[in-house]
């Protein structure tokens, strides 16, 4: 069993602020966007008073809230609100670990779990998870392999979809796939 | 005594379907309309069928709209559910694969308790998150998580399982009992959990009460839907009468029964599991829990 945990970057705490959304894909698009414009963000959880359910927020240095803003708005990534604090955000949780099942490997990214055949990368199962959009990336993935199946984040739309992208990438690195 | 299922299913727009459940060449149908076989809701309902059909009790009854993460199936049938409910008249409401909304998911309950007050509410999935997000998770009966959602219902600011504390997730060092304690004292808890894993632990406010670690079939983690399985089981059982560790007991042990007989590989599907049950039920049931519908 193998446990990896992402790189934390090192902005201090009270130089943050959020960005809030209405949905979590919403959330992801802004991550993309203001990456291509190598803005150092990151995929946080919204403190607990401005959470609904299944939420997800982008944190920004503060000083580059003006930029950061007009990139969403020329992007058209709709944001619901600043938010000038990112006190009582919470990370993503960032626990992998993998399953040996022989011909098979599991890669579990929190309560999400997808399974390759070693061979060929094809995705024979994903499990795990709650939000509706997990059976429709189950139908949408398996039976593809890992190099020509979409990202799970492009499909999906909830942080049950956002934990099986994870997965999905470590499986991609585990087998070599960023080389094929 | 009838289960009310409520649910979403993986097609984009798909419109709301209510009406009981059937299954005919493998297809399962909800109120005549076919369901696509995945993991979710259509495995919890297949296993659920699987118990009414052998035990002879009415159908569970679905109450599902089309939602692939948007949100849009979630929020039709919180709006159909207490008309749907009044013409169910359900002992057992069951919550599944849901866009966790809190506030819909609080009212909902709130709704069910005036109008069935002794109805039985099980939720996993998105309906778990929901509940146990929304500060509810008390007035259920039965959940159904896995090693890592029960981490979830234990840390009282996680409001979905994706920001569970390190030190509570389901890796090294995993304690189910020292969880599902800290889930019932901080109110993250239904009356009764069935932990999924590789034991599979029941508890009963708080306190384990039973376990199940036989057959150990390890690619049934890895199987989408067979999480889905247990608690379609479980609210089957618990629909035909019985008291919910038993249900929960019974479902832990012919899913796994079922995985075994199966002989599962982590490429199988949720429904290879649902065809075997009958069998299981066949083999096993009337000895562990003393309901048969043979028997005299």
């Amino acid at each position: 069993m193998l446990f990896k945990r992402s790189k934390k970057r090192e902005v201090p705490g009270d130089a943050l602020g959020i960005f809030l959304f209405d949905e979590v894909s919403s959330a992801i698009r802004a991550e993309k966007v203001l990456m291509a414009e190598e803005c150092e963000v990151a995929l946080v959880a919204p403190p607990h008073h401005l959470r609904a359910g299944c939420d997800l927020a982008v944190s920004v240095a503060r000083v580059e809230y003006v930029g950061a803003a007009r990139v969403l708005a020329d992007a058209g990534v709709v944001v619901r609100e600043w938010v000038d604090d990112a006190e009582g955000t919470a990370e993503v949780c960032d626990l992998v670990t993998t399953e040996d099942f022989g011909e098979w490997l599991m890669i579990r990214s929190g309560n999400m779990k997808i399974t390759v055949r070693r061979e060929n990368g094809v995705i024979v199962n994903t499990s795990g998870g709650g939000c509706p959009d997990i059976p429709y990336l189950n139908i949408e993935l398996v039976g593809k392999t890992i190099w020509e199946a979409p990202r799970p984040k492009e499909l999906g739309y909830t942080l049950c979809g956002l934990m099986l992208d994870r997965a999905f990438c470590e499986a991609r690195e585990l087998l070599g796939g960023e080389s094929r | 005594m009838s289960l009310l299922v409520v649910a979403t299913y993986p097609v984009s727009g798909g419109p709301v379907l209510s009406g009981p459940v059937h299954s005919d060449a493998g297809v399962l149908y909800v109120g005549g309309s076919p369901v696509p076989a995945s993991q979710g809701t259509s495995a919890m309902l297949g296993a659920a069928l699987a118990v009414s059909d052998y035990l002879g009790t009415p159908a569970p009854y679905a109450l599902i709209a089309g939602d692939i993460g948007r949100g849009d199936g979630t929020r039709a049938v919180y709006a159909r559910l207490a008309d749907v409910a009044a013409e169910v008249c359900p002992s057992v409401v069951a919550f599944h694969y849901m866009q966790p909304v809190m506030a819909l998911m609080r009212q909902a309950v709130c709704d069910l308790g005036e109008t069935f007050p002794d109805a039985l509410l099980v939720a996993d999935a998105g309906g778990m998150y929901a509940a146990k997000a929304a500060g509810v998770a008390g007035r259920f009966e039965l959940m159904t998580p896995d090693v890592g959602e029960v981490g979830f219902l234990a840390d009282p600011e996680a409001t979905h399982p994706a920001y569970v504390s390190h030190y509570l997730f389901g890796t090294e060092g995993f304690d189910p009992p020292g969880l599902v304690r800290l889930a019932a004292q901080s109110d993250g808890s239904a009356r009764v959990l069935l932990v999924k894993g590789k034991t599979d632990h029941i508890s009963l406010l708080g306190d384990i009460v039973g376990t199940v670690d036989a057959p150990d079939v390890p690619a049934l983690e890895a199987i989408g839907g067979t999480g889905d399985t247990i608690t379609g089981l479980a609210a089957g059982f618990m629909a035909a009468g019985f008291p919910t560790v038993d249900a929960a007991m019974c479902a832990s042990r012919a899913n796994r029964h079922a995985g075994h007989a199966m002989v599962a590989t982590p490429a199988m599907r949720a429904a290879d599991l649902v065809a075997v049950l009958p069998d299981v039920f066949s083999e096993y049931l009337c000895g562990w829990s003393g309901v048969c519908p043979v028997c005299p």
